[in-house]
């Protein structure tokens, strides 16, 4: 029985360096836009400028009509579908190319050839389309309105979906005498990776395939997609993910550029390339967050909270995109609004409307950072109202260790920690007594210290039956890895998820390890290859540790029983006398290397005996945690900030962190991911926002109009770490990819509210800019002026 | 089109380019180096940081034209730099590269950090790199780094 004998510190839990770090820190790792080939064409788009309008021609310049296509021009590309069997849902197809009409700024309209960027940049210039206007729907609120104008003919409204809950709150209304409400709205941004999407595609002619390097997250998912919509078999399609510069969800659906290179390789009978540029990114994909919420919370005077009660409106942009739809953040905030506190009753109505902007996303995190905002500020509202620290709140509501596994009033399955015990260490953490008496000792009344905290439990690696209830059209089922041993004993690790930043090349290693005791160097991890890797659905919703790490071990698991059946017999012992330990195959008889092991099967099959497995030593497994209800990371994050009344401007103090993944495979790795999904989160509260003037016209088109964090914005973060397995899944690992995004944006509006208490100001509106924090101490000014007249 | 002559990794290099062409399209697509990497194409995000003799320069709101005379050194060029070697192997200590796409400029920045302010703070190596971008590591493992080799060169 193998077990590794993980004893020198490359296995479960050490803090190994990364693998990939290399051809990265050289300037030799290959990203999609690193492909050239002889005679390669590349693209540009002639993309919409109104936000809603008929489109009455398209002339293209002339001598270059063969170098500019519309969708009319291309037979055969059918718009992206993605269904959703969700009650109510309305989805509209998206067409890679504007059919008819254009429903946002940015929405592609044409696209242009030549052998050069600039030069197809220049076609693009020269193309002229004729719109007939419309009146755009840019706010969601406004979307629902009965006169509003319709983004979709066919439709009745600009409703995508609703979903409802509702308890009886009578019985609650005795004891439930403090009621908070509050409304809240967080911004549209957009998710920049680095690098922004970018796409290689070309026709071999040898293999009848389409060969497509893209910068993916799925590349299995784009493959089936690309195959549905441009009328392939799926034999036909090939999808690499090379090195790629960061995703956070935009690049886990099918973009309309990947299709639209896919129709053209083939019919240009050349290779082409498009690489996004940030403003195309800014304007295009200025597609995530935007929420709007009533939250009411019902409450003792002692501050147990008996019932919550949510008004949630989702702007989902124009179209449904694949395969995830854009009824996902309605579902997930439905499910998540309650967080890890243990409530008597829960109404909830999440409204998804469609508007006249880009698609909305699934951006890390998805919609949790909006309800942990929504839930968490108003627990810290309620917290002033009766004159208790939050943190007793928090503690006194959430659900204990005690009470675990347990089913949530939303119908999440929790599975495993301490939540409240979180709650203590970060406020120990940040020093919460010591800032107590600093604000109480504070002479400077035009710099007002606060601080706040957030608290989340986040849904991780959730699989077939959560997926299946959303009725999406792509549900994950069993998770794949292919483990093949090389005759000189190393080891190919083949999985199908897709790493771009999150180290697997390194981590997944170490769960070979853990099994094999194989040296994490000489693993070759293999991953972002429809060609090479078996199907997945790919990386996104924290699974891929979970999952692909699973089914590795699992996989690993069967082919160390394969090598202990070969080497008991070079060792002419029973089988049970052997076993995989640190790297070889030991018994009291002596030992044999991989190495071995490699070289008899494939070289001198002679040597192999009778009952060897005909399988050999390549081995795909599969795996799914049972139950597949997902593994519950959570977190408290407190931070302290210094608001400066005059300017508006807030300033991160200090910023702690605990957290629990369940079983941590590699600390550096997951302290890494935390640190960057928490200065992604502290764009949102701070900086972040994909403005729209009142005709849906984008207002950040540069950096220097969407203001990223920056080295001077982070800050020096600390974290602490609990570690609960959870019961169900292999080693106890839970996902943690996104959780840092989740309670930022909480956190630091309720350090301003803390530090603006004195004022009775509050900030709702994320991002809290100078603008909005002055706003708000504007109007409590005026509130209280008001008061004394 | 218009001829220009220049050293790229010390290597001469004459080429014949359009006007309009910038100097990260010139070494990515001319001369297939492609380390250098373009994060936002307007000079704010540091990615497509090079050195224009010896000093940082944003290569992709410079025109290749610009380059004439001068000296480049791309991420590729320097393999043969100490600060480069510390640098790469702190990064790597540190943690402080995820998916690699502003690691190249980040580089390059670094350098001109360590070498011009040998005495830097954390403070001021936060000022310093607010001409560049990471979108993964929260600048935690990066600041971490910078500092790591700032004391190791005060040794």
């Amino acid at each position: 029985m193998a077990d590794g004998g993980a004893t020198d510190g490359k296995g479960i839990g050490a803090r190994v360096l990364r693998k990939e770090d290399w051809r990265h820190l050289a300037g030799k790792a290959k990203f999609t836009g690193d492909f050239q080939r002889p005679g390669q064409k590349e693209m540009a788009f002639v993309r919409s400028d109104v936000a809603h309008a008929r489109i009455v021609s398209v002339t293209k310049p002339a001598g270059f009509e063969d170098s500019v296509f519309t969708a009319a021009d291309m037979p055969g590309m059918r718009p992206m579908r993605a269904p959703s069997k969700l009650p109510g849902y309305k989805g509209a197809d998206y067409p890679a190319l504007a059919i008819g009409k254009v429903r946002f700024v940015g929405e592609p309209v044409a696209v242009c050839v030549a052998d050069t960027r600039a030069e197809a940049e220049d076609l693009a210039q020269a193309t002229v389309v004729e719109y007939e206007e419309l009146p755009a729907v840019v706010d969601m609120l406004d979307a629902k309105a009965p006169d509003a104008p319709r983004l979709h003919e066919d439709w009745d409204d600009n409703l995508v979906m609703e979903t409802f809950a509702d308890d009886d709150f009578s019985k609650i209304a005795d004891r439930a005498t403090v009621i908070v409400k509050r409304e809240y709205r967080m911004a549209r941004h957009a998710m920049n990776p680095m690098e922004g999407r970018a796409v290689f595609a070309e026709w071999d002619d040898r293999t009848d395939q389409l060969m497509m390097w893209t910068s993916t997250q799925v590349p299995h998912l784009i493959r089936t997609g690309l195959a549905e919509f441009l009328g392939l078999d799926q034999r036909q399609v090939r999808v690499i993910a090379p090195d790629v510069g960061g995703g956070f969800g935009c690049k886990a659906l099918l973009q309309p550029e990947e299709v639209i290179a896919g129709w053209l390789t083939r019919h240009l009978e050349a290779p082409v390339r498009w690489i996004e540029d940030r403003r195309e990114h800014l304007v295009t994909g200025a597609n995530c967050r935007e929420h709007h919420y009533f939250v009411t919370i019902h409450a003792t005077p002692e501050g147990r909270i008996l019932g919550l009660d949510c008004d949630v409106t989702i702007d989902a942009g124009a179209y449904s995109v694949y395969p995830f739809t854009n009824g996902l953040e309605g579902a997930m905030a439905h499910g998540n609004l309650p967080g890890p506190y243990d409530l008597e009753v829960y109404r909830c109505r999440t409204q998804t409307m469609t508007t006249n902007k880009p698609p909305l996303m699934p951006y890390r995190g998805v919609a949790r950072p909006g309800v942990c905002y929504a839930m968490e500020m108003t627990i810290d509202a309620l917290a002033r109202e009766i004159g208790m620290e939050s943190h007793l709140i928090r503690a006194m509501n959430m659900v204990k260790q005690e009470q675990l596994p347990f089913m949530s009033i939303a119908k999440k399955h929790f599975d495993s920690g301490n939540y409240p015990k979180s709650v203590e260490m970060v406020v120990d953490m940040i020093g919460l007594d010591k800032i107590r008496a600093e604000q109480a000792a504070a002479k400077d009344d035009s710099r007002l210290i606060g601080v706040g905290m957030g608290s989340y439990v986040e849904q991780t690696a959730h699989g077939t039956s959560v997926f299946a209830s959303w009725g999406v059209a792509m549900v994950p089922g069993y998770e794949q890895a292919t483990v093949r041993l090389t005759p000189d004993g190393g080891l190919e690790l083949r999985i199908g998820v897709q790493s771009h930043g999150q180290g697997m090349e390194t981590s997944m290693a170490q769960m070979a390890y853990e099994v094999l005791g194989i040296d994490p160097e000489k693993v070759m991890v293999t991953h972002g290859d429809t060609g090479l890797t078996p199907y997945s659905t790919g990386t996104y919703a924290s699974r891929s540790m979970v999952m692909a790490g699973g089914a590795t071990a699992r996989a690993c698991r069967v082919l160390a029983e394969r090598m202990e059946i070969i080497a008991a017999h070079l060792l002419q012992c029973e089988r049970a006398e052997v076993s995989v330990r640190g790297g070889k195959i030991v018994s009291g008889k002596g030992e044999v290397s991989f190495a071995e092991i490699g070289r008899v099967w494939y070289l001198n099959p002679d040597e192999l005996p009778d009952d060897v497995d005909q399988g050999g030593v390549e081995v795909t497994m599969g795996y799914r945690p049972e139950p597949d209800s997902g593994a519950f990371t959570y977190a408290s994050h407190a931070c302290k900030v210094a608001v400066d009344i005059d300017t508006g401007k807030v300033k991160i103090l200090d910023y702690a962190i605990v957290e629990d993944c369940g079983t941590i495979v590699n600390p550096m790795i997951v302290e890494g991911q935390t640190y960057g999904g928490a200065t992604q989160g502290i764009g949102t509260a701070l900086l972040e926002e994909s403005t729209y003037d009142s005709f849906g016209n984008p207002g950040a088109s540069t950096f220097a109009d969407y203001m990223m964090p920056g080295a001077t914005d982070a800050p020096h973060y600390r974290i602490d770490h609990m570690e609960s397995p959870s019961p169900f899944t292999e080693y106890g690992i839970k996902g943690m990819g996104e959780g840092g995004t989740i309670p930022t944006p909480a956190a630091i509006g309720n350090a301003i509210n803390d530090a603006l208490k004195g004022i009775g100001a509050e900030v709702t509106e994320t991002p809290f800019t100078p603008r909005r924090v002055l706003a708000a101490i504007a109007a409590a000014t005026q509130n209280r002026q008001g008061d004394a007249a | 089109m218009t001829e220009l002559t220049l050293k790229i990794n010390g290597e001469d290099v004459t080429a014949d380019v359009e006007p309009r062409l910038s100097l990260a399209d010139f070494v990515r697509d001319h001369r297939r180096l492609t380390g250098t990497h373009l994060g936002c194409e307007h000079g704010v995000c540091g990615a497509c940081t090079v050195l224009m003799n010896g000093e940082p320069v944003r290569s992709c709101i410079t025109f290749a034209v610009a380059a004439d005379g001068t000296e480049i050194t791309t991420i590729e060029g320097f393999d043969d730099d100490d600060p480069m070697t510390m640098l790469r192997q702190a990064f790597h200590e540190n943690h402080a590269l995820q998916c690699g796409y502003c690691t190249p400029g980040m580089l390059v920045a670094a350098r001109d950090i360590v070498t011009r302010l040998p005495d830097a703070d954390e403070d001021r190596v936060r000022l310093e790199l607010a001409g560049n971008l990471c979108r993964c590591t929260g600048y935690v493992g990066i600041v971490n780094a910078i500092l790591s080799v700032i004391e190791k060169r005060q040794a």
